[in-house]
C-alpha cells in the first residue's frame, strides 16, 4: 500500500484568500485576538510571522486583514477538500485539523503510473489555489511525517523513503514530549537511530506505546484507517473579511461556488432543482434565499442568472458576513429525449425550463399557473390551478363529453345590473355541494346583454341574478 | 443602399399606396377563411405585434384566437395568458380541444414586470402565442415590445380598449372588434402591413354558446369576393 498525505500549512488562509477579489496581507489570529497563529506569504514578506502579537503585526502592516480562528470552520473546510479529492481516490482519511490522506498505490494503473497520479492531484490543488505539502509513504504515519516535514517526493522506492525517514530529526517525528526527551537523553537524534534499536528493549525501556508508534511508522504493525465517505449533500461557504453591502459583491464568490457545484453534479451525474442560500449578517438573523428552477438543472451560469434576478428583486437587508450555499435535493440526470439524430431540433425542454425558472425567479412562485379541469359540477370548482410543470404526454382525446361552458369565468359571480336583451338557452340546473358545505343551487341561462356581450347568468335559490362568465 | 430599399419593399414594411403587395412575412392562418382573405391570405403575423381593440370581453374575442391556440398547443408550443381580466375557464378550453399542458397563466403586479415578462416570453423558442392584456401602455413601450416580438417568431396579441384605435401604434396588425346583432364578431382592420386598411368582415360566433340558429357568414365589404366556406 502506498499512502499520499496532503498537509495544508495554512488552509484557512487559502480558503479566505480565494473568495477575495483583491489581494492583500492576511493573518489568522487566535480566539482571544492577541496572537497571530498563521500568516500568509505576503504578510510574511513584510515581517509578520506566526507567534507574533497582533499589535506588532498591525504596526508592521497597517492594512493587515485579520480572521479569527474557528475550529468548526476549519473542520468544515477540510471536509470540502476531501470532497474533491474523493473524485481521484476512493480511500480517503481525514486527519484534522489540516491533513488529508489517500491510498494511492491502487491508482497507479488507473492514472498510468505514480507520476501521473501525483501530477493530477497537484493540478487539482493548483486549480483551487491551495497550498499543500504532499508526502508519500508506505504507511499512513510515514506519509504524514514526510509531508509535514515538507520532504515529499514522487517516488515509491522503499529504500529511498526509509532513508528520508531515517534522516528525520526526532522532533519532527511527533513523539510526545516525554518520550522525545528520554530518547534525546539516550543520545538519539534522528528517527533512523530509533529504528535501529531492538524492539523488545524499546518496549521494556521506554513504553509499549512508543514501540507501537515506531512499528507503525515502519509498517511492521498494522495501522488500519477507516475510510471517509462523502455525505450526500453539497455545502459550500464563503467567509468575507470585509462585510459585503451590495448584492453585486456576492456574485463573485457565488460564481466560484456554483462552478464547483456544477463539477460536483457532473461528477455524480445528477441535477438539482433547488438551492438554499444563507446570508449571515453581523447583528441580524440570517437571510435565507431559496432558488428554485422549474426543472432539473446543473449549469453554473443558469443558476447564477437566477440568483442575479433574485438579488435584483430583493436587496440585501444588512451587510453580509458570510454566505453559504447548500443543496440537499438531488435528481438523477435524464437523457435528452428531444434531440434527433442530426441534432436539428432545438432542445425545447431545456428552453422551457430556462424560461419558467427565469419568470419564477422574478415574479415569484405564485405568479405562474397552469389550469386543469376537475370533476365537479359546481363551476367554481370544476377547475384548478397548479404550479407549472413540464408534461410531455400527448393531449388526451376527451373534450366532447364536457358541457358547454364559457371561456371566461369571473373571479366570483357579479350581480346582474340590467335586463338582458335576448335569452338563448337555459335553464341548466346545477345543484350540489351539500357534502362539503359549499352549497350551490342555481339555474344557468345564456343571455345577451345590451352591450353585445354573451353572458352566462344564473338565478340562485334566493332569486338573485348574477353573471358568472362571458362567452369570449 | 438600394438593396436595403428592396428588402423594405419586399417585406412590405414601406407602405405603397398604388399597389397591393403580398408580404413575405411569416404568419399563422387565423382559422377563419374570411378573415384570412381580408388579411391578404396570410393571417396572424409572426414575429410582430398584433392588437385587438375591444370594449368588453364576451363578444367572441377568444374564439377568434381559438383555432390558433388549438393548433399551437398540439404542436408543443406554449400559449401564455398574461394578466387576463378574468379567469380562463379550464373545462371550456379542454372542451374546445386546447391542450392545457401547454397553457400557462402569468400574473404580474407591476408595469415593469409586465413588459419584462412579455419580452422574455416573446424571445423564447418554446412560445407559440402570447395573449396579453396590458392596461395602459406608453407608445415607447409598444415599440419595445415590437422589437422583442421581432426577435422571436411567435404570435403576440395585445388586447386593448377601443379608444386606443385612434392612437398610432407600431403593431403590424390592428383589429377593431365589435359585437354584431346576431352574436357575430364584426372586425374592422385598422392597420395591416402591405395594403390598405379599412376592410370589414363579420365572423359568425354564435356557435360559441351552441345557439340554435346558424347564419351563413357574410362579408360586408372588401376587395375580394366572399369565398365559399
Amino acid at each position: 500500500m502506498l499512502w499520499l498525505y496532503l498537509h495544508f500549512p495554512h488552509l484557512l488562509l487559502d480558503h479566505i484568500r480565494r473568495t477575495r477579489e483583491e489581494a492583500g496581507a492576511l493573518v489568522i489570529v487566535e480566539g482571544s485576538g492577541q496572537k497571530v497563529i498563521q500568516a500568509c506569504p505576503e504578510a510574511r514578506d513584510q515581517g509578520v510571522h506566526a507567534g507574533m502579537r497582533l499589535k506588532t503585526a498591525l504596526s508592521l502592516v497597517p492594512e493587515l486583514g485579520t480572521v479569527r480562528a474557528d475550529q468548526q470552520q476549519e473542520a468544515r473546510i477540510l471536509e470540502d477538500q476531501a470532497r474533491w479529492l474523493y473524485r481521484y481516490a476512493a480511500h480517503i482519511v481525514l486527519v484534522p485539523p489540516d491533513g488529508l490522506m489517500a491510498e494511492i498505490g491502487s491508482l497507479k494503473r488507473l492514472y498510468g503510473g505514480l507520476p501521473a497520479a501525483w501530477q493530477t492531484v497537484e493540478q487539482a490543488l493548483d486549480e483551487r489555489q491551495l497550498t499543500a505539502w504532499p508526502g508519500l509513504g508506505h504507511t499512513p504515519l510515514a506519509a504524514r511525517l514526510i509531508a509535514r516535514a515538507g520532504k515529499g517526493e514522487c517516488t515509491d522506492d522503499k529504500g529511498h523513503i526509509q532513508r528520508t525517514l531515517g534522516q528525520m530529526p526526532l522532533l519532527a517525528a511527533e513523539f510526545d514530549a516525554r518520550t522525545c526527551t528520554r530518547l534525546q537523553r539516550l543520545g538519539l537524534n534522528t528517527l533512523g537511530e530509533v529504528f535501529a534499536l531492538p524492539a523488545a528493549e524499546l518496549a521494556r525501556r521506554l513504553s509499549p506505546e512508543t514501540l507501537a508508534r515506531v512499528q507503525k511508522i515502519q509498517g511492521t504493525r498494522p495501522d488500519p484507517q477507516a475510510p471517509w465517505q462523502p455525505p450526500h449533500q453539497f455545502r459550500q461557504q464563503a467567509d468575507f473579511v470585509q462585510e459585503i453591502e451590495l448584492s453585486q459583491g456576492l456574485l463573485f464568490p457565488l460564481q466560484r461556488i456554483l462552478t464547483e457545484l456544477e463539477e460536483d453534479l457532473c461528477w455524480r451525474q445528477q441535477e438539482t432543482d433547488s438551492l438554499l442560500l444563507v446570508l449571515r449578517h453581523r447583528h441580524e438573523e440570517p437571510t435565507r434565499v431559496r432558488i428554485r428552477t422549474s426543472g432539473p438543472e446543473h449549469r453554473a451560469d443558469a443558476f447564477l442568472n437566477l440568483v442575479r434576478l433574485r438579488f435584483e428583486q430583493q436587496p440585501l437587508r444588512a451587510p453580509v458576513v458570510s454566505l453559504q450555499l447548500s443543496v440537499k435535493r438531488f435528481l438523477g440526470r435524464e437523457a435528452d429525449t428531444g434531440q434527433d439524430l442530426l441534432g436539428e431540433t432545438q432542445d425545447l425542454n431545456e428552453a422551457w425550463h430556462t424560461l419558467m425558472s427565469r419568470l419564477q425567479a422574478r415574479l415569484g412562485d405564485q405568479a405562474l399557473k397552469q389550469l386543469s379541469p376537475q370533476a365537479d359540477h359546481r363551476p367554481e370548482r370544476a377547475w384548478s390551478a397548479s404550479g407549472v410543470h413540464r408534461n410531455n404526454r400527448p393531449a388526451g382525446t376527451t373534450a366532447n363529453q364536457l358541457p358547454r361552458r364559457p371561456l371566461w369565468l369571473l373571479q366570483g359571480p357579479q350581480p346582474l345590473t340590467e335586463a338582458p336583451i335576448a335569452w338563448f338557452a337555459g335553464p341548466e340546473r346545477i345543484s350540489g355541494g351539500w357534502w362539503d358545505g359549499h352549497r350551490v343551487h342555481r339555474d344557468y341561462y345564456i343571455a345577451q346583454l345590451s352591450s353585445g356581450q354573451l353572458a352566462w347568468v344564473f338565478r340562485d335559490i334566493r332569486e338573485g341574478w348574477f353573471v358568472h362568465g362571458w362567452f369570449g | 443602399m438600394s438593396e436595403l430599399l428592396n428588402t423594405l419593399m419586399q417585406d412590405a414594411r414601406v407602405w405603397q399606396g398604388h399597389q397591393h403587395r403580398s408580404t413575405s412575412q411569416p404568419a399563422e392562418p387565423t382559422g377563419y377563411q374570411i378573415l384570412d382573405n381580408q388579411l391578404g391570405g396570410i393571417g396572424w403575423p409572426r414575429g410582430a405585434l398584433s392588437e385587438c381593440l375591444l370594449d368588453n370581453s364576451g363578444i367572441g374575442e377568444l374564439h377568434l384566437l381559438l383555432p390558433l391556440m388549438q393548433r399551437l398547443s398540439h404542436n408543443g408550443k406554449t400559449v401564455f395568458w398574461l394578466n387576463p381580466p378574468h379567469m380562463p375557464y379550464a373545462p371550456a378550453l379542454a372542451r374546445e380541444g386546447v391542450n392545457l399542458d401547454q397553457v400557462v397563466m402569468i400574473h404580474t403586479d407591476e408595469a415593469g414586470d409586465f413588459l419584462w415578462t412579455l419580452e422574455n416570453c416573446l424571445r423564447s423558442p418554446v412560445t407559440g402565442l402570447v395573449m396579453a392584456w396590458p392596461g395602459k401602455l406608453a407608445s415607447r413601450d409598444i415599440r419595445r415590445l415590437q422589437l422583442a416580438a421581432e426577435a422571436g417568431s411567435n404570435v403576440c396579441v395585445l388586447f386593448r380598449e377601443r379608444r386606443y384605435a385612434d392612437q398610432n401604434s407600431p403593431a403590424a396588425l390592428r383589429l377593431e372588434l365589435e359585437p354584431g346583432d346576431n352574436q357575430e364578431l364584426k372586425i374592422n382592420i385598422v392597420k395591416r402591413r402591405g395594403s390598405w386598411p379599412g376592410q370589414r368582415c363579420a365572423l359568425a360566433m354564435a356557435q360559441r354558446a351552441d345557439l340554435a340558429f346558424h347564419e351563413a357568414p357574410r362579408v360586408i365589404q372588401g376587395p375580394w369576393p366572399a369565398s365559399t366556406r
